[in-house]
């Protein structure tokens, strides 16, 4: 059995639909317009590793490679963590996937986002996100 | 000891809980219900984030009418002004937005251009004097005259962070912020914000409403609390929600200044009598009902249950 397909099923449809929908997009975004993209995130997120504020979502800095609820003393919601134990790791097409609709990448996720319709501004977010680096355990 | 008095208290009164009913209304796959709100007449108004409508049902046939808000929607919250329409605080027109009740047209006001193009509004307010307040959650608070299109937008305190929103009974305007940890008031007329800090730190302040005394009641994502601050007796108390690690996402004050919250941890909802200092629970019927919000009237609590895409209410003697 493959690592994939150890995956649920709602998983597997998810991962699925990001890598139909997004890499080239993804690949292909500006960072600049990213980080003004980012003002939609910014409410509950930070990718300043120095971050004084106790923000409502985990730390996005070095979030490209990392597997999910993997920010130590985080309190994630059950759902992501049933998400990690199924494999889930953050990259440029589960996080175009997450953007456009976070529900159906993780049911019953505590994050509400208006949802990112435009694969462009996506792969800009995406593409300021890779600016932080790439996580190392 | 003390935990298993409490443990009884809760017991007895999620038993007595049966008494009241509970209604379920299914929304439309996508609608996902942020805010929920009902008028004088009984129409129950929802914020349907994720499709970018406002969402209109009768209770008495269960039908459910869905308008679009306009391109890029997407609403977070709703509440009926003192005109009986349902404004919508609209993150994603970044945008406060009412919808006619009658003729169901729609209107925009957004942000200035330099508030632009998101602020992550939130939640509304009416004043005594007409005027619409909101908050947006990077960092700003503001206020609209409806009647002029007169919009100012200020720089919250702390930054980030500004969330649940109310008017007392005699028009003032207070909100929390979640990520700044407090309680604020604002001047009506200068917009200047004087903070208030809650005893319990970090405690994560979401959302706010006032009872008919003017007492603003608190629900602390943090902590778990529900805490409570009256500015005529410039005191606090806090209460912690029954169970293990609660976690009090909203809250609404009905008529009898009864407190309703909503707890994800136990995945229900909870109204607690400040007279008797007990907890009831109410809890959904389905996992995951992740609701962030919940208004009423008088013997009806209407409950958004953003995780399972459902209305609820819960009609009360």
């Amino acid at each position: 059995m493959s690592a994939a397909s150890s995956l649920p099923l709602g998983v597997r449809a998810a991962l699925l639909g990001a890598l139909l929908l997004s890499p080239a997009g993804a690949e292909d975004g500006d960072a600049a317009r990213g980080e003004r993209a980012f003002q939609r995130c910014f409410a509950c997120h930070s990718v300043d590793p120095t971050e004084p504020a106790k923000l409502q979502g985990p730390s996005l800095f070095k979030i490209m490679g990392r597997p999910a609820a993997a920010v130590p003393g985080f309190a994630y919601s059950e759902a992501m963590q049933k998400a990690a134990a199924a494999g889930l790791v953050w990259d440029a097409a589960t996080l175009d996937r997450f953007l456009i609709d976070p529900e159906a990448v993780v049911a019953g996720t505590a994050m509400s986002v208006p949802p990112v319709r435009d694969a462009e501004e996506r792969a800009d977010l995406v593409a300021y996100l890779k600016r932080s680096g790439t996580y190392r355990p | 000891m003390r935990g298993s008095i409490l443990a009884l208290i809760v017991l007895v009164a999620s038993a007595a809980a049966s008494a009241n009913e509970t209604k379920y209304y299914d929304l439309a796959k996508g609608d996902y219900p942020h805010d929920v709100a009902i008028s004088e007449g009984g129409e129950v108004w929802f914020a349907g984030q994720k499709a970018g409508i406002a969402g209109r049902l009768d209770p008495k046939t269960g039908a459910i009418e869905r308008i679009a808000l306009g391109k890029n929607s997407a609403p977070h919250g709703v509440i009926v002004g003192p005109d009986g329409a349902p404004w919508f605080t609209d993150g994603g027109q970044n945008a406060i937005v009412r919808v006619d009740p009658a003729s169901k047209a729609v209107k925009v006001w957004p942000l200035p251009p330099e508030r632009m193009p998101y602020t992550n509004l939130n939640t509304a307010a009416f004043d005594g004097r007409g005027r619409i307040w909101f908050t947006g959650q990077n960092g700003i608070y503001g206020r609209l005259d409806p009647s002029s299109g007169d919009m100012k937008v200020w720089d919250a305190p702390k930054g980030r962070g500004p969330y649940g929103i109310t008017g007392t009974p005699k028009g003032d305007i207070w909100f929390v912020s979640l990520a700044g940890n407090y309680l604020a008031n604002v001047d009506l007329e200068s917009g200047a914000a004087t903070v208030y800090e809650p005893p319990t730190k970090e405690q994560g302040a979401r959302r706010v409403w006032s009872d008919s005394k003017g007492r603003l009641w608190i629900s602390e994502w943090n902590s778990g609390n529900v805490s409570v601050y009256d500015p005529a007796a410039k005191a606090w108390q806090q209460w912690k929600l029954p169970g293990a690690s609660p976690r009090t996402y909203a809250v609404w004050v009905d008529p009898d200044d009864k407190v309703w919250l909503t707890d994800w941890s136990t995945n229900a909802v909870v109204r607690f009598d400040p007279e008797t200092q007990t907890f009831q629970s109410f809890p959904s019927d389905r996992s995951g009902a992740n609701v962030r919000q919940l208004l009423g009237r008088k013997g009806e609590a209407w409950i958004a249950e953003s995780g399972t895409e459902r209305i609820r209410v819960i009609r009360y003697p």
